[in-house]
């Protein structure tokens, strides 16, 4: 064969053994990075740095993934300090904020949650307190989403004398069939010198095939 | 979708599967999984409404507030494992893994503790330290629920890999594949994993086996077709280093033609063909994949095609077409070359940065640890020379971690401006307070309320008086009295006239009018002597909400002034904490930036080393290729020299 051939196919085989050590190199990395979660959608794609990898072998030394992890790795430490810092931080400027404006002696908050199933697709939701509109709140399907899978939605939080007081609340959306539903209720309640929090519920109401409203005052 | 974004977009889908799954089991009322569960406190329902939203910023910080004023129970410490899945997720390790470690070590649930064992394993192995990780999952005493169990054996098969047991992995895996509960695709990661590893470690009959099964998983979706093409091309090349290239173009033939991953396998599918010694063969992929990447941002495989054509064009004695092949490519390398060099500029004058944030913006997902990555290439030239590099892990979490920091660094600006505003409410109340106090100080409300008490017991004395001497006329109504008072003027102008003048009938009728005015009120006295004491009653209440108020104004006024200066310290403090945060954020934004930059430049630079490699290489064939030819003109000459 003449030579020229064989040098170039020498120098090909090269670079692809380079390329084939790289997929295979990408095992420390991807063995360290994988973190094996939850069902199929949430297992780990280690396959990533393999392919990270295999596209930078052509040219990368064997030393220098090594020395380029660690300042990363430094600069990333720095990172999760500093969002650990922020993160109390912001804690303790919501505790004095909500100290400085809603004071447990008068303070009082209203939640939204649902309890059911195929029967009602919320849409929004009206909030008076003493006659008084304090909140409303259009649902976008995320929330709505959340709401179904056991979430409770703060939606007011203000001040109140002690003394007796009354909520109304009215919430609209789709009932079975397509139909358009629109809800109220209204309670009283006593405040006293401790926070007031009101739970307003919307179950199905299965024998009626409707939604309904439910007030919790909690203790 | 970018491999990292899956594994945090993973990341949080566990923490939120958890924490259904979680506060599903702690509460009685459990019903079917998925369902929504029971909350008994709507704080803590509060925490999981921003949660499942992935506001988990929000999430987090409004959970510690929480926590601080007491209203999370009784879920305390559903609170606290989901609070450290959630730092988790962050990539707060340590954060995390303190959390799990107080609640091994109080007095929690031993369902509570197994899950934190879990948390704490996996904190650990992200830390890098293995070991520890192992030790945390052998402490795990009982399945966990739900997806959690499958995520353990994952993990256990991870960390024996890891310490090159991979016996004992493969043993795990096996398990879990059989196992009639586990999702279909459980562990198929992990087998790919596993598969390499094996190879590498020069059990490649094993590893070949394991990537083969991985290669020919039926894939429903994007995802798992996408591992199924990394498995084949794995395996491909990995025979054909072994010297089997009938069997890499089998497993290479199964990668899709338009993919990730089908640059590699045509450019290996070629290589298969040539070790056949059939260059025919190998033009065909090779042909086609020369011709991707024509605007710019060719990967290597292409790059490599771009020669590997011309080379078999000369296998096959096509010498011209050849030569023309190696030069369209040094020439196509040249500007390639000078491509590159161009967006190394606009990298370094902080065009990839900022073309990144405008074409990914955040958008409503503002919040920290935001699962959305990079989506779109960056308004720049070329471009598509960074393509595989922003789909690479480190560049994601680099960029990540440069959007959560702009996002700490506009947290903390709303903050300092919120702080000035409650420093302006504060100094508010204070000139209220001040401008009230003499008014009030000089008010007769307490007075008042004294004498009104002087006056209430007075009354209940009389009333106590009048109930015991059973005194109708006490209870009388103004009428009654008024009466009284009538009956009482003419009996005493009978009692001065009555001799002068014969009274007698008007005297018997004053005393029927007496008697029946007597008796009326003595029917009457059990309603008025309750309704007096009703009345009384009312005013005792009254009575007491005025001390109460009266107390309340004297707390006030003692207390309202260290109230606000105990605020106004504290606005103080988390202002100097403030200032200090902002310049490590602003100083960790410009190193992570220049970072992200030295990632882009680092991997252009090889780029066009290995540009300069593949040029060498064709001008190299070029001159052996004329070389050839002019031996060859050498050989055919007349044989007689100069005459």
């Amino acid at each position: 064969m003449p030579m020229r051939f064989v040098s170039f196919l020498a120098l090909s085989w090269a670079l692809l053994a380079a390329l084939l050590s790289a997929l295979v190199l990408a095992l420390p990395a991807a063995a360290a990075d994988a973190v094996p979660l939850a069902a199929p959608a949430a297992a780990t794609p280690p396959a990533a740095s393999a392919q990270s990898a295999a596209s930078a072998a052509s040219g990368a030394s064997p030393g220098a993934p090594a020395e380029a992890a660690s300042a990363p790795a430094a600069l990333d430490a720095r990172v999760q300090q500093l969002k650990a810092d922020v993160i109390r931080l912001n804690r303790d400027l919501l505790v004095l904020e909500e100290e400085l404006l809603y004071p447990a002696g008068t303070q009082v908050a209203l939640f939204v949650s649902m309890d059911v199933g195929k029967l009602f697709e919320l849409e929004s939701v009206q909030i008076k307190l003493d006659d008084k509109l304090v909140a409303t709140h259009l649902y976008t399907p995320l929330e709505v989403q959340a709401l179904h899978r056991g979430g409770v939605q703060r939606v007011y939080v203000g001040n109140l004398r002690a003394g007796k007081h009354q909520v109304t609340a009215f919430f609209t959306g789709r009932g079975p069939y397509e139909r358009d539903y629109k809800r109220g209720t209204t309670v009283e309640f006593e405040k006293g010198v401790d926070p007031r929090y009101i739970e307003l519920r919307i179950k199905d109401a299965q024998v009626r095939l409707q939604p309904e409203f439910e007030v919790k005052v909690w203790q | 979708m970018p491999a990292d974004r899956q594994s945090r977009i993973r990341g949080v889908c566990l923490v939120a599967s958890f924490a259904v799954a979680f506060v599903g089991s702690a509460v009685a009322q459990t019903r079917e999984p998925g369902a929504p569960q029971a909350i008994a406190a709507p704080h803590y329902g509060d925490t999981l409404f921003n949660f499942y939203q992935d506001k988990t910023f929000v999430a987090i910080t409004g959970l510690m507030v929480s926590q601080h004023f007491g209203r999370i129970s009784p879920h305390d410490d559903e609170a606290e494992v989901l609070r450290g899945g959630m730092l988790l997720s962050y990539g707060l390790h340590d954060e995390a893994a303190a959390v799990f470690a107080r609640l091994i070590e109080s007095n929690t649930a031993p369902a509570v503790r197994d899950r934190a064992w879990y948390f704490l394993a996996q904190a650990r192995h992200r830390r890098g330290l293995h070991t520890a990780a192992e030790a945390a999952l052998a402490r795990i005493a009982s399945p966990l629920p739900g997806t959690l169990e499958e995520d353990r054996q994952l993990l256990r098969a991870q960390l024996m890999m890891q310490r090159g047991d991979y016996t004992a992995a493969a043993a795990v895996l096996e398990a879990l594949q059989s196992d009639p509960k586990a999702a279909p695709y459980a562990g198929l990661y992990a087998r790919f994993n596993l598969g390499v590893a094996l190879v590498k470690s020069g059990e490649v009959e094993k590893g070949h086996a394991l990537l083969d099964a991985v290669g020919k998983t039926p894939a429903p979706n994007e995802e798992l077709r996408s591992l199924r093409d990394r498995a084949n091309v794995a395996l491909g090349f990995a025979t054909l280093a072994a010297k089997q290239p009938r069997e890499a173009r089998l497993a290479l033939e199964r990668v899709r033609l338009n993919g990730p991953q089908s640059n590699k396998a045509l450019l290996g599918f070629g290589w298969a063909a040539a070790e056949l010694k059939d260059p025919a063969l190998a033009l065909v992929p090779w042909t086609e994949l020369a011709g991707r990447g024509a605007a710019g941002g060719a990967d290597a495989a292409v790059l490599e095609a771009r020669i590997a054509v011309p080379y078999a064009m000369a296998e096959l004695r096509a010498y011209n077409s050849a030569l023309q092949g190696y030069q369209r490519a040094t020439d196509g390398f040249d500007r390639e070359h000078t491509a590159l060099s161009e967006s190394i500029a606009a990298v370094r004058a902080g065009k990839l940065v900022q073309g990144l944030h405008s074409s990914n913006p955040a958008g409503g997902a503002t919040a920290l640890g935001s699962t959305l990555g990079i989506r779109a290439l960056p308004e720049m030239p070329h471009a598509a020379h960074l393509s595989p590099l922003l789909a690479g892990h480190v560049f994601q979490e680099a960029f990540k971690n440069l959007r959560d920091l702009q996002f700490l660094d506009g947290n903390l600006k709303d903050w300092r401006d919120s702080l000035g505003t409650f420093t302006d409410m504060l100094d508010n109340r204070r000139r209220a307070f001040a401008e009230k106090l003499p008014a009030v100080q000089n008010s007769r409300t307490h007075a008042d309320a004294a004498a009104l008490k002087l006056r209430r017991d007075a009354l209940a004395a009389e009333l106590a008086e009048a109930d015991t001497r059973g005194d109708t006329v006490a209870f009388a109504n103004p009428r009654e009295q008024d009466l009284l008072d009538r009956m009482g003027r003419a009996l005493g102008t009978l009692a001065r006239v009555g001799n002068e003048v014969d009274l007698a009938e008007a005297g018997e009728r004053l005393r029927r009018v007496a008697g029946a005015l007597t008796w009326q009120r003595a029917q009457e006295l059990p309603v008025r002597r309750w309704e007096a004491r009703k009345s009384l009653k009312a005013a005792d209440v009254a009575l007491t909400e005025a001390a109460e108020r009266e107390a309340a104004l004297a707390r006030a006024q003692r207390d309202e002034p260290a109230r606000h200066a105990a605020f106004a310290a504290r606005i103080t403090a988390l202002s100097q904490r403030l200032d200090g945060l902002a310049p490590r954020v602003a100083a960790l934004s410009t190193e992570q930036q220049a970072q992200l930059q030295d990632i882009a430049v680092a991997e252009l630079q090889a780029q066009q080393e290995r540009l300069a490699d593949y040029a060498a290489q064709a001008r190299l064939a070029i001159a052996q290729i004329h070389d050839s030819a002019q031996f060859a003109r050498r050989d055919t000459a007349p044989a007689g020299g100069a005459r």
